[in-house]
């Protein structure tokens, strides 16, 4: 590839100019923040936060919380993606395993919470069920069953994908000479994955070490130091300077994690393209994980469908008869309709941008002639941007943009979306742009056309599959986040997910699931529509 | 001996192997040969315990072994790809069942095994420091380190060009009759089938078209499929080849 035309160089300033002014300049300000009155005052702030009794009980809650929740999950999902690769049991029970354990993902957290309030609970679904309470959910137990069922759809898919490049002919060629089980298993199994595995644990951590909405909904008497920062920012007396010192302090575990993310890269194993196989049969191995996955996922669903039945009936839990009454009200609120249509207009505008600003930064890196360093800082922002939990970026957005004309607005909210969720769009674009002939553009222009002509007619058409994939991530994702917009909805901005957090404070929970049960429809049909739309592009 | 009796499979409704009958001696080197998803790779993995079959019997030196687990029936395969393991280096490979079994190969006799696929020089060397014909023989040399009472090999020259194909055949022969070992290769390659083999077992679509040894198979082909789709590249082959000495030599 040559000489880079004006339109790249316009393209790479574009995208520059964008990162610098939403992502660089905020959290700038925002560690400015904790300096604001001179650097002595600066240091007796953070000698002051790490003083405070009460936030580094909460440091300490939330890191061994995370931990736990972390190693539970990699766990679960290990054994969920074994069943899925290296079993024998039908196709069919494969493909609703997978489906199951994600559905979660199409879920705002702070609605788990209140899902687990209502299984698990006094008065829980799963309580009455069983006629006990399982186990006492306010506080640790609860965030930690919320935690894992957060973490668990992509700590699951992640095994699961790297799974799927694992060869089983190890599995058979270790049997045949005589391996046992367990040496067989750690050798072809678990060996080759453990820089997953690891990756998986670090993944799971720090997303729950970063979530807003489980224990916003849960937390209890169990606080934690995404809590803590909104009681800062939010409560009674803001206090900005300790905001943006705790959410510094947030910052620091998601930088280590960033760093050993990459370092764990190196311990995957590389096989070279192979052919599937058949698996040895092992009936008792087929029962055991299948069963227990199984269950797995039916506790996941018993615990979300709770949002269901609870606003159906009269009275839950004790008048269990059917009603759409409560379901009606609130489809009849017109409030709550405008926080769906704010919900809508901010995904949407958040998949579109988000797709486009994700896509071109991809084909600056992979398809110009920009050199190794432009393209290297290119990832380096991605990375920058993956790092920044949905909080701290909130909180610099809000500090940075406080005096501006951007206060308050959509287009701010749909910003932080776009640099929150840069990072997996732009590497699908990558991927899968990589993976494209390297010749076209030379073909193109050797056609006669310009580079963008080529983009038009040749790449982009062939990557199609590709951007609606990004689109949907995009989409479901900005319907679901709370931790990155929580600080910059205001009244007239209000998306259903901080409105959720606000209906908390009167206990309309009808209302909440309502609201919940729309976010699901929404994602499943957008799921199945770029599902159905990516198979079509991808297959012609 | 080995003796499949009626061995039936389907996958998903669809016939993949009908009724099969098939008996194979000790010792000998029988090829199957066919199409592409005519079932070579179904039956191959069905003797070796991976899959179980619908119905049918197997038998093993007069022994039903049907329902035996395929780590207990003591056969043993080369993948088409090898699958060698990339964490460990050539020899860690070879050596790899040793450990495990107590019927397997001594010491003495791993070396000499090493030395008769001439892989001394490259023990140390890692997977993907190898070329394909040697990444074939320390594969090879770890199976055969197990002493299996059938060896199975799955389109074992596909990946190999040429003259390394040559060499590795010349090998299995020899190979087969140094430790008398019963050999089953599936190839959809006729000349490697009719060269390679004591016997060649002819597949289409699930069913047996032709068991024979080669000069059988050649001479009276059993009817229009192995004439129209084995023998018609072989004459093809053959025509070509000597129309370019003609030529030459014109
Ligand atoms: N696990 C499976 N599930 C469903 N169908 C299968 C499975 N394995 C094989 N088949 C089908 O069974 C038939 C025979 O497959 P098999 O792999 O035995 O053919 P083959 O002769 O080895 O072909 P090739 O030369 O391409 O390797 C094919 O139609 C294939 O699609
Ligand atoms: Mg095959």
């Amino acid at each position: 590839m040559r000489k880079n035309s004006r339109v790249t160089q316009l393209l790479l300033l574009g995208i520059l100019l964008f990162f610098g002014s939403f992502l660089i300049v905020p959290l700038l300000v925002l560690s400015a923040g904790s300096w604001q009155s001179g650097w002595q005052t600066g240091l007796a702030q953070y000698g002051a936060v790490l003083s405070d009794k009460n936030i580094m009980l909460a440091i300490r809650n939330s890191l061994k919380i995370s931990a736990a929740a972390a190693l539970l999950t990699t766990g679960l999902a290990f054994g969920l993606a074994y069943t899925v690769h290296c079993t024998n049991i039908p196709g069919k029970l494969k493909k609703a395993i997978h489906l199951g354990i994600i559905l979660p993902m199409l879920l705002p957290t702070i609605t788990y919470g209140f899902a687990i309030i209502y299984s698990f609970g006094k008065q829980g679904l799963l309580t009455k069920l069983f006629g006990y309470e399982l186990l006492s959910i306010y506080g640790f137990n609860g965030l930690l069953t919320g935690y894992v069922i957060y973490t668990l759809p992509p700590a699951f898919l992640l095994i699961n994908n790297a799974f799927s490049y694992v060869d089983k002919k190890f599995i058979i060629v270790s049997q045949l000479m005589g391996d046992s089980f367990w040496r067989s298993f750690v050798n072809t199994v678990l060996r080759p994955l453990l820089g997953t595995i690891g990756s998986a644990f670090v993944l799971a951590f720090i997303l729950c070490f970063t979530d807003f909405g489980i224990p916003a909904s849960l937390g209890g008497t169990y606080n934690v130091i995404a809590t803590e920062l909104y009681q800062v920012m939010l409560g009674t007396i803001p206090d900005f300077q300790t905001g943006s010192v705790i959410a510094l302090l947030m910052l620091v575990p998601a930088v280590f994690a960033v760093l050993f993310l990459n370092h764990l890269e190196k311990f995957n194993f590389h096989y070279e393209g192979f052919r599937s196989t058949a698996l040895p049969v092992n009936k008792l191995r087929d029962r055991v994980c299948g069963i227990l996955s199984l269950a797995l996922v039916g506790v996941v669903a018993a615990v979300f469908a709770v949002m269901f039945v609870a606003p159906a009936v009269k009275n839950y839990p004790y008048d269990m008869s059917f009603t759409l009454q409560f379901i009606e009200k609130a489809l009849a609120s017109r409030m709550l309709l405008e926080v769906y249509e704010n919900s809508l207009l901010v995904a949407l505008a958040s998949a579109a941008a988000g797709t486009i600003l994700s896509y071109s930064a991809a084909v600056v890196n992979v398809r110009t002639g920009f050199s190794k360093q432009t393209k290297a800082s290119l990832d380096l922002l991605a990375m920058i941007a993956n790092t920044v939990p949905g909080m701290v970026l909130g909180l610099a957005y809000l500090l940075s943009f406080n005096g501006s004309s951007l206060k308050g607005t959509f287009t701010l909210i749909i910003c932080c979306n776009i640099i929150h969720f840069f990072t997996t769009p732009y590497l699908m674009a990558k991927n899968s742009l990589a993976k494209l002939n390297p010749a076209w553009e030379t073909t193109g222009e050797l056609m006669g056309d310009t580079w963008a002509q080529t983009m038009v007619r040749v790449i982009i058409p062939n990557s199609l599959a590709t951007i609606v994939e990004m689109f949907s991530y995009y989409f479901i994702n900005a319907m679901v986040t709370i931790s990155a917009i929580i600080f910059l909805v205001t009244a007239k901005t209000a998306v259903v997910t901080s409105k959720i957090k606000e209906l908390q404070h009167f206990a309309s929970f009808n209302e909440i699931f309502v609201l919940s049960i729309l976010i699901l429809m929404t994602n499943v049909a957008v799921k199945l529509l770029s599902d159905f739309w990516y198979q079509k592009l991808a297959t012609r | 001996m080995l003796e499949l009796r009626n061995v039936c499979k389907k996958f998903d409704n669809k016939i993949v192997l009908d009724n099969m009958n098939l008996e194979i001696r000790n010792g000998e080197i029988v090829s199957m040969l066919g199409p592409s998803g005519s079932g070579k790779s179904t039956l191959l993995n069905i003797i070796l315990g991976l899959i179980p079959m619908d119905s049918g019997q197997l038998l093993f030196e007069g022994q039903d072994i049907s329902r035996v687990s395929m780590k207990d029936r003591g056969f043993n395969i080369v993948f088409q790809d090898y699958a060698l393991f990339p964490n460990l280096n050539a020899y860690g490979n070879i050596a790899y069942g040793l450990k495990n079994q107590t019927r397997g190969f001594s010491k003495a006799e791993l070396e000499e095994l090493i030395d008769f696929l001439e892989l001394r020089p490259h023990l140390s060397k890692r997977i993907d420091q190898l070329s394909g014909g040697q990444k074939q023989r320390v594969a090879l040399a770890r199976t055969l380190a197990t002493k299996p009472k059938i060896l199975l090999l799955d389109e074992p020259l596909s990946a190999l060009d040429g003259v390394i194909k040559e060499t590795i055949k010349t090998r299995i022969k020899a190979i087969a009759a140094r430790y008398n070992l019963t050999t089953i290769i599936v190839t959809h390659d006729p000349e490697e089938a009719l060269t390679m083999s004591n016997r060649v077992l002819i597949i289409d679509q699930g069913h047996i078209s032709q068991y024979g040894t080669p000069a059988q198979v050649i001479h009276t082909p059993a009817n229009p499929f192995v004439e129209q789709f084995i023998l018609k590249q072989l004459e093809i082959k053959r025509d070509n080849i000597y129309h370019l000495f003609q030529k030459c030599h014109a």
